[in-house]
């Protein structure tokens, strides 16, 4: 109903009046997000006393920034030395520094911190200031937008992509200013930089061009995840990105230990062996520091979950005190990155469950892991007959495959090619086998499997 | 006459809560082990606690995953009124970037009465949707996204879900994720960048075990006992029902229905249609209602499509067949007509038609999808030259001319014959 209304509204409106007051247009969005920030805070979020476990929760999210940022003040250290460095030259020399690691490593998060700490100085006066520009690849909406985004955020008008190309060649290349700013040195950090990547590459050529010009004075900070990134490009653009490069390795276990450990530092909720559990977990496998807080986050969630759960049914009054302990640390991995497709193939319909020994069947004795429709019924049909099964027919067989195939279970063809339609497990014919070995209404699977 | 009234209301009664899946599902849900209740905690310990949260709900078609859903967030708009919106999305019309972020910035100018314009860019809505993260996170507003088939959500580049996420882990917003998606490796989809900014939290949804589903039979089949039935009828319905449900043959019916899919969605389609058949007269659920639904609801399409088939049809089928077992991979419609003419000379049938005859019924074998074309990229030449394949099984078409009404015996003995 209120949709009618408001296309009514557009319509009748002028168009040009109605985009510009619209709230999701640039220029309305001042006009109606005042209305929402206006309403009570509610008082109930502030009056109840958090309990330690919420506190603690409150503390791994990842939104909330840390006071400082352990384990990093090695690479910090070069970045604030590499801008310092460039800025700090009456004649600014423009420079490209490349930072790269997989995801969680801390990167963004460094680069800004050494920008907060670069604020208060030139806050306090002891450098000169600076504009800084933070663009991130993926958030754009293609790769040549980014002149656009950068122009507005220099000079605060918005124009097309072309027009803002031309006036940044004409700011980098021959120094014109724009605007009435003056001549201070721009820092450029480009998140998700393997995002510009165009097929001809000339948007990261401008980009990375532009600081080796003499009037410039533009400083290019470029993440990204790959470490060969300069290496996959054509030649005179990794010569210009490829020298200066910082590296961002995987946590190992001890540093993922101090950073989950320093956000909880007065917060008396998790038993140490917990945290080095998940964090020697985290390590093994991909040293994101992410992962490591998100794990801890999930195990004091369930903690809680149980907590709650406890008083509310057994009408306790007195809170019991209980930490976060490597059980709980236990489930929350498992329930976070064990594959759910076992417990589905344990608890499928029992022509399902069928319908995969046949596929495993199949497997063992043609040693070829796709097979078709047509094959696999006939063995569906062998195993039924010789087990007092009955047999459902073709049509349901096939609507049991395509159901399997859905959750990808199974890979199969569209069930339109009827007889010829190709299948193949998803999954080892060990975890099929693990499944299904010990069902209980079914316990003849176990001959086949 | 004055009996058929309260059948009639009954009968009513039972078809609303079939259709109703949130009826079925609330009768599931009552453990403090259910997902309702997991779920229930996740959103509302992020609303009270003002943090976010994102997770993915996972499990076969017809689980109840967005029935679950329903009841969790009817529960939180009543128990916090002010405090949350509710953005849905769905991957099947959403899975394009810039049609989702249209989507996200029409659904909350919708909810703060803001006035929404169809014309502004991507760019300007995706900073709108930042803006208003911040602004309801201030506020003290709890922003719920829901992504029905998440899965289609992670073709191509996945900005949405990027923007989504890191929004949530650098903004001040109050915001929950829920991803819904029957394909049980959709975490897998997601890029390496979303998938370290996402939280990893998952709920499988699995089919009932059978004391359940014991239970939800007689919570959904059961007549209220209050005044808006006559007090006598309801009772006697209700014992009548209880007999039933006791009945060995109707445990037999119920477990060979389930044993083909035994999701909640799966049973409630085939107790409408049980339900459907209740005797007005009487006014009494019976087991032949059961009996007749299962017969009505388990069907084999393929089977009464070759009884459906005329005479000529069957012929093309058997030269068909006989043509594969020959082990000729390869045939089209003139090699069929080469069969067919050799059996008319060998056996001298009464039924020898045209080629133009023959032409028409292989077109509507075509379209029955009895037989198909082993490529599509032959639809440029004629279809008497383009190379086709039955679709049916050699089983299926021998079952097919058993049980045919009056299937000349010829095409019996061609069938059982090999050469």
């Amino acid at each position: 109903m209120d949709y009618d209304e408001e296309s009514i509204k557009n319509i009748l409106a002028k168009p040009s009046r109605a985009h510009e007051l619209a709230a999701n247009s640039q220029k309305g969005r001042f006009f109606g997000l005042q209305k929402i920030g206006v309403k009570k805070i509610p008082e109930h979020v502030r009056c109840h006393k958090q309990t330690d476990l919420e506190r603690a929760k409150a503390a791994l999210l990842l939104a909330s920034l840390p006071k400082s940022l352990p384990c990093r003040d090695k690479e910090m250290l070069e970045i604030t030395a590499f801008i310092k460095d460039a800025i700090s030259d009456d004649k600014c020399l423009g420079r490209c520094l490349y930072i790269h690691g997989v995801p969680g490593t801390g990167k963004t998060m460094s680069v800004l911190a050494v920008m907060r700490n670069l604020r208060t100085e030139v806050d306090a006066g002891s450098i000169r200031p600076y504009s800084f520009v933070e663009i991130n690849g993926l958030k754009l909406a293609s790769p040549e937008n980014i002149y656009r985004v950068i122009y507005e955020a220099l000079s605060g008008h918005r124009v097309s992509w072309k027009k803002a190309l031309h006036l940044l060649n004409e700011r980098f290349s021959e120094g014109k200013k724009i605007g009435k700013e003056d001549d201070k040195p721009c820092i450029l950090l480009i998140d998700e930089l393997d995002l510009l990547l165009t097929r001809n590459q000339s948007v990261l050529y401008n980009i990375l061009d532009w600081p080796t010009k003499p009037h410039s004075k533009l400083v290019v900070i470029g993440i990204a995840n790959t470490m060969d990134l300069p290496e996959k490009l054509l030649p005179r653009i990794s010569s210009r990105m490829g020298i200066e490069r910082l590296c961002f390795g995987p946590y190992n276990y001890q540093q993922l230990q101090e950073i989950v450990s320093s956000r909880l530092k007065g917060i008396n909720a998790f038993k140490e062996q917990a945290i080095e559990y998940a964090s020697r977990k985290v390590a093994a496998i991909s040293g994101d520091a992410r992962r490591a807080l998100e794990i801890c986050r999930r195990a004091a969630e369930i903690t809680d979950y149980r907590l709650k759960k406890l008083i509310s049914n057994s009408n306790n009054a007195s809170q019991g005190k209980s930490l976060v302990g490597m059980a709980e640390v236990e489930a929350a991995i498992q329930e976070m990155f064990q594959a759910p497709h076992i417990q589905v193939m344990k608890t499928s319909s029992r022509l399902s469950k069928i319908f995969l020994t046949a596929m495993v069947y199949e497997l063992y004795k043609t040693g070829m892991g796709e097979t078709t429709f047509e094959k696999l019924a006939m063995t569906v049909s062998c195993l039924c007959t010789s087990n007092g099964e009955a047999f459902p027919g073709h049509d349901m067989l096939l609507k049991i495959g395509c159901k399997l195939g859905e959750c990808r279970i199974v890979l199969c063809e569209s069930g339109a090619k009827h007889r010829l339609q190709k299948l193949q497990l998803n999954f080892p014919s060990d975890d099929v086998t693990f499944a299904l070995k010990d069902s209980k209404e079914l316990p003849w699977l176990a001959k086949y499997l | 006459m004055a009996r058929e009234i309260p059948a009639e209301k009954a009968l009513g009664l039972l078809r609303s809560r079939l259709c109703d899946p949130n009826f079925a599902f609330k009768a599931l849900s009552h453990s403090d082990d259910s997902n309702y209740s997991k779920l229930k905690f996740l959103v509302s310990s992020s609303i009270t606690e003002a943090c976010n949260n994102s997770i993915l709900l996972l499990g076969p078609r017809g689980s109840g995953k967005i029935a679950v859903l329903e009841l969790v967030l009817s529960d939180l708009l009543q128990e916090y009124p002010d405090m949350i919106s509710v953005i849905r999305l769905s991957g099947l019309l959403h899975s394009s970037d810039n049609c989702a972020f249209k989507e996200i910035a029409r659904q909350l100018c919708m909810e703060h009465q803001l006035v929404f314009s169809r014309m502004a860019s991507f760019d300007d809505n995706s900073q709108f949707m930042i803006a208003m993260l911040r602004e309801c996170g201030l506020a003290h507003k709890t922003i719920i996204f829901i992504l029905d088939e998440f899965d289609l959500f992670a073709l191509g580049k996945q900005k949405l879900l990027y923007s989504l996420l890191d929004a949530m882990q650098s903004v001040t917003s109050q915001a929950v994720v829920i991803g819904v998606s029957c394909r049980l490796d959709a975490d897998m989809l997601l890029d390496k960048r979303v998938r370290s900014r996402f939280s990893h939290r998952k709920l499988l949804f699995l089919p009932p075990a059978n004391e359940d589903i014991q239970r939800l039979l007689e919570h959904i089949l059961s007549l209220p006992t209050d005044s808006s039935f006559p007090p006598d009828y309801a009772v006697a319905f209700n014992t009548k029902l209880q007999n039933i449900l006791a009945d060995e043959r109707f445990k037999e019916i119920i477990s060979t229905y389930l044993n083909f899919d035994s999701t909640v969605k799966h049973l409630l389609r085939y107790l409408f249609r049980a339900v459907s058949y209740m005797d007005l007269e009487s006014g009494m659920l019976s087991l032949e209602n059961f009996k007749a639904a299962l017969s009505n609801i388990q069907r084999h399409p393929k089977l009464e499509c070759i009884k459906d088939c005329s005479i000529l049809e069957l012929y093309i089928l058997v030269c068909m067949k006989r043509l594969e077992i020959k082990e000729q991979n390869s045939y089209n419609f003139n090699s069929v007509m080469k069969e067919y003419k050799s059996i008319h000379d060998s056996v001298k049938t009464s039924d020898y038609f045209a080629r133009n005859v023959c032409l028409r019924a292989f077109e509507h074998l075509l379209q029955r999808e009895l037989i198909g074309f082993t490529d599509n990229r032959g639809q440029n030449h004629s279809v008497e030259f383009t190379p086709v394949k039955l679709l049916v099984s050699f089983h299926e078409l021998h079952q097919g001319l058993k049980s045919y009404g009056s299937c000349p015996a010829i095409l019996q003995q061609l069938m059982d014959r090999q050469k």
